[in-house]
């Protein structure tokens, strides 16, 4: 009586949730024969047919492997955001970098846009050239850096625009990998039309997913620079 | 041709990882420390990785210079006593 009375309904209930969830898995793992031996072998084969992409090595970071890349990028935001705690202030002050070098600010006048233009051929040729959504974006990061280093304080970034910027090119990068679960049945599967391999609007939703990853990497080290370099006096 | 640049990077990259935690400025040893980025770049190329080569480039001679020399000038702590 007082045994059958302890035992509740939502443990019986979530005792054969795990146990369904534990023979799900058994059955998955059982009938999963493969080998990983010439796994980079199938995946050239088989990124003709699938993604349509030039460049084989991003097929594989953002599509057959894209829910590593997912993981990455969270590690990055994580990263950033234990910076920004420990040492992002909004008192801080810069104490380097008091005298203003004129060589450094004129070079860094002509350099700037040619920076940023060349992270955003990086970041959009991902699918047919070296490169991708995370080179493209510290590239594109790597201007601001110099900016800061050239005019020090005088140099402002709007964090409200980097937060809205980081927010949307992440909830659009998932928001992509669900849309592939609702239309192919696979996490990041490929709903866009393929195209002719070479092209530029071709490998279906990889150079939509690598816009999300460059913005993303840009905004989150644009603020790890700013932070490091306006970092408060000790 | 190509295998005997290759050797000479592998020799030019262990002689400066020495340099690096032998040298006595740490400036000297940040921009050193870029130089090695540079010769790891040329060495990914070679071995046919420029994905690799191109975040080589960017992040370890790049920004992980930076960081470094910021992080020496914040500290102003220029020798090793």
């Amino acid at each position: 009586m007082n045994l059958k009375k302890e035992i509740k309904l939502h443990t019986i209930i979530s005792s054969l949730l795990i146990s369904f969830m534990i023979v799900t898995l058994l059955g998955i793992l059982l009938n999963f024969n493969h080998s990983s031996s010439s796994l980079g072998m199938e995946l050239l084969a088989i990124n003709e047919t699938q993604t349509q992409s030039a460049n084989a090595v991003t097929s594989v970071v953002t599509y057959f492997r894209g829910l590593d890349t997912l993981g990455e990028v969270t590690i990055l935001f994580l990263s950033v955001f234990g910076i920004s705690y420990a040492i992002g202030d909004a008192k801080s002050k810069l104490n380097i970098f008091k005298d203003e070098n004129q060589l450094l600010q004129i070079g860094v006048k002509i350099l700037f846009p040619i920076i940023i233009l060349f992270g955003i051929y990086i970041v959009l040729n991902g699918h047919l050239s070296p490169g991708g959504g995370f080179q493209g974006g510290v590239i594109i990061a790597s201007a601001f850096l110099l900016k800061f280093l050239a005019y020090g304080e005088n140099i402002k970034i709007n964090h409200k625009i980097i937060s809205l910027l980081e927010s949307f090119s992440a909830a659009g990068f998932i928001l992509t990998g669900v849309l592939g679960v609702l239309v192919m049945d696979r996490f990041f599967g490929n709903f866009l039309p393929l195209g002719k391999m070479g092209d530029f609007f071709s490998a279906g939703i990889i150079p939509l997913i690598y816009i999300f990853v460059g913005l993303k990497v840009a905004s989150e080290i644009t603020a790890l620079a700013e932070y490091f370099i306006k970092v408060k006096d000790v | 041709m190509i295998g005997f640049i290759i050797f000479s990077i592998f020799l030019a990259l262990i002689i400066l990882s020495f340099l690096i935690i032998s040298t006595k400025d740490l400036a000297h040893s940040v921009i050193l420390f870029m130089g090695f980025g540079l010769g790891s770049t040329i060495l990914y190329f070679l071995f046919s990785a420029p994905d690799v080569a191109l975040t080589e480039a960017v992040i370890g001679a790049g920004l992980a210079s930076v960081v470094l020399l910021v992080v020496l000038l914040q500290t102003k702590q220029k020798e090793i006593s």
